[in-house]
């Protein structure tokens, strides 16, 4: 009789056993992993993740979600809980990346492919801008209209810094100045101001008004910037001194050269359509990852696994080119594969 | 006359040598002030300039509204309010709203009130009903408040060359239209807190929770109307901040937090309550919105400013301490 019992749960045991270790095979989808920045100055820092969750969810793939909260121990921490929940590949934009090579360090022991936005790490595929370039072309454009304005004889160049950024601060606006000078190379060094303008319009504000009242004689004034809100904090503070007529301004990241309440003296910006670099993570590194076929790691910026095209823009031509949330809408709707340079740049 | 009555309508004693102290403290404040303008006009001459001028009246403002819905807190015993970075975006976030449909300046200035006065109920209803720590909640309140703003919003920003926009970036007799504002009320409310029966009602109960309870003055209901007042210059604080700030997100008033309660402390209100003066606190914000332009003029970095605002702050809070430990005003 114990022997039949015991048949009996041998029996009823094994289909049991052969559907529990069949049934992950069969329902294991390919899970992506995004990190977004979780700055709230940005809004592109969340349509990143609305545009990678899109994308995703065409792909048929499953989709998690976590925000670094602009800090390097969240970051981490997400990277952990990404390989406990068990992900195939990570995406992330960490405005904070001094825990890359520990990010990098957790994600490689469990053998998660890593794509790191704008920020580079030997260890994650490179996708993103060579803000160095887009910084020397936005400032070669402003140099331009400096030449034609003011003769290459401006009172100040002033920098709006955003020093939290590290490396990229130093290198769009740093970049900035350079293109600058490719196109008037005799303004004098004494020239070039600078203030920490945190790259938020309203942080930047108080300083800028300050630099400005320090500077009272400078009545030809041209402003660069680790982004569009950053120069905009400058010009805001000019229009309450009674000087905005006395300054021109060009911007990174084209956040406030299109829609209503653009500013006539943000002469023009840098678009990089943050918001759609998912196009060009899933085409170029991902999608093959999910298909068996992961691409060679490349890491760096001079040779990215994908590269995005930097878009400088003049106020009329960026006047063209519809807001963020309409981008968005028509990147999702065009075929896969489709970039936003490919649908909005006026200047390919 | 009731016994109620007559407390209310009985001058505080303070004596000669009280009122004396006083007074010293205010020469002390405005000595440095003239000595920093001083020593930076001397540096640079074009520091005494309409430019100059200028900038500071621009700091002043927003911080001097914020000054006087801190103080009044912290006269009541409250402590400090640190949810006024959420309150102020909340506001913000109203003001900006009500202006993009476009809606006349009074009323734009009315919802932002309200909203201001409705989140110091929000604040008030949780510390009064369930009797927990000030500090804790508005603590607590704020991260709520900012982690729920951002869900809704990224950026807000008055539409250019609307009323409120044009608000922020007019003068009235050469200085920033939205100082004066801020100077009315400073004055307004100092005039208030000594000669209304609330106000003294909420220094009572700063000073002394039991001796108020005692004299038959109701904790809850005071300091249910000081959050909710608080909450309302808040709010209004948040119309020339949305007005002058440009584009604002919901960490933009995060900066402002700091120098406010430094303008408190060392405009000698204290935090443990029941004493403070409005005059003083408009010297501190003056005084304080000054140091950053004068950092510049000597050619010194944003680093500095914050490592000198800092030292300010912990000589504020010293000497806070020294007064509460001597019992002196």
């Amino acid at each position: 009789m114990r022997m039949i019992r015991k048949a009996l749960v041998l029996l009823a045991t094994v289909p049991v056993l052969t559907l529990s270790l069949a049934w992950p095979a069969a329902a294991a989808k390919f899970k992506l992993g995004m990190a977004v920045g979780g700055n709230t100055c940005c809004e592109w820092m969340k349509a990143q993740g609305d545009v990678a969750r899109a994308l995703a969810e065409k792909m048929g793939w499953d989709y998690v979600e976590l925000s670094n909260n602009n800090d390097p121990a969240a970051a981490l921490k997400n990277a952990q809980i990404f390989v406990q929940q068990g992900v195939n590949a990570v995406i992330q934009f960490n405005g904070q990346p001094s825990s890359n090579p520990a990010i990098s360090a957790v994600l490689k022991a469990a053998n998660i492919p890593v794509v790191t936005y704008d920020i580079a790490d030997p260890g994650m595929y490179f996708v993103g801008i060579d803000n160095l370039a887009a910084g020397i072309a936005g400032g070669e454009q402003l140099g331009k209209l400096i030449k034609e304005k003011w003769n290459c004889a401006p009172d100040l160049v002033i920098s709006s810094e955003g020093s939290g950024a590290g490396i990229v601060n130093t290198w769009r606006t740093g970049g900035m100045r350079t293109g600058v000078k490719h196109i008037c190379p005799d303004i004098p060094e004494s020239k070039y101001v600078s203030f920490e303008g945190s790259g938020d319009a309203a942080v930047a504000l108080q300083p800028a008004r300050d630099l400005l009242a320090a500077h009272p004689d400078a009545v030809k004034m041209a402003v660069v910037g680790i982004n569009d809100g950053g120069v905009l904090g400058l010009i805001n503070a000019a229009e309450q001194l009674g000087r905005a007529d006395q300054v021109m301004g060009w911007g990174q990241d084209g956040a406030f050269i299109t829609g209503k309440n653009v500013n006539p003296h943000l002469m023009g910006s840098v678009f990089y359509f943050l918001e759609g670099y998912a196009v060009y993570a899933i085409r170029d590194v991902i999608g093959p990852v999910a298909a068996g076929k992961a691409p060679a790691l490349k890491a760096d910026p001079g040779d990215p696994a994908s590269k995005v095209e930097p878009c400088p823009v003049s106020a009329a031509q960026a006047a063209k080119v519809p807001d963020m949330p309409e981008r968005v809408k028509q990147l999702l709707a065009a075929p896969p594969g489709t970039t936003e340079y490919a649908l909005f740049c006026p200047n390919k | 006359m009731s016994l109620e009555s007559a407390i209310n309508s009985t001058p505080s004693a303070v004596s000669p040598k009280v009122r004396l102290r006083r007074w010293g403290a205010s020469v002390i404040l405005i000595g440095a002030w003239l000595l920093l303008i001083a020593a930076t006009g001397f540096y640079r001459h074009d520091f005494i300039s309409h430019q100059t001028l200028l900038a500071i009246a621009f700091t002043m403002s927003v911080v001097g509204v914020l000054a006087i819905g801190q103080g009044i807190v912290a006269i009541s015993g409250g402590f400090i309010d640190l949810s006024q970075p959420a309150c102020l975006i909340l506001s913000g976030l109203v003001a900006v709203r009500l202006s993009e449909a476009g809606l006349p300046l009074v009323l734009v200035v009315a919802g932002a009130v309200i909203a201001g006065m409705a989140w110091g109920a929000l604040n008030a209803a949780i510390i009064v009903l369930a009797k927990l720590n000030p500090v804790i909640v508005t603590l607590a309140t704020n991260f709520i408040g900012l982690a729920a703003l951002y869900l809704v919003f990224q950026l807000a920003q008055v539409p250019n060359n609307s009323p409120i926009y044009n608000f922020g970036r007019s003068s009235v007799l050469g200085l920033p239209a939205i100082w004066w504002p801020m100077l009315l009320l400073v004055i307004l409310v100092g005039l208030l807190m000594r000669s209304t029966r609330y106000g003294r009602r909420a220094t009572a109960v700063g000073g002394n929770r039991f001796a108020a309870q005692a004299r038959g003055i109701s904790l809850r209901r005071t300091r249910f109307a000081t959050f909710v007042a608080a909450g309302g210059f808040v709010g209004f604080a948040s119309v020339l901040f949305a007005s002058a700030a440009g584009p604002f997100n919901p960490s933009s008033g995060n900066t402002l937090q700091l120098n406010v309660i430094a303008a408190v402390i060392l405009g000698g209100i204290s935090l443990a309550g029941g004493r403070g003066n409005f005059w003083m606190l408009l010297l501190s914000v003056g005084f304080l919105s000054t140091i950053p332009t004068a950092l510049v003029f000597f050619g010194l970095s944003s680093d500095t400013q914050s490592i000198f605002q800092g030292v300010i702050l912990m000589i504020a809070v010293s000497i806070d301490g020294y007064r509460a430990r001597r019992g002196t005003p």
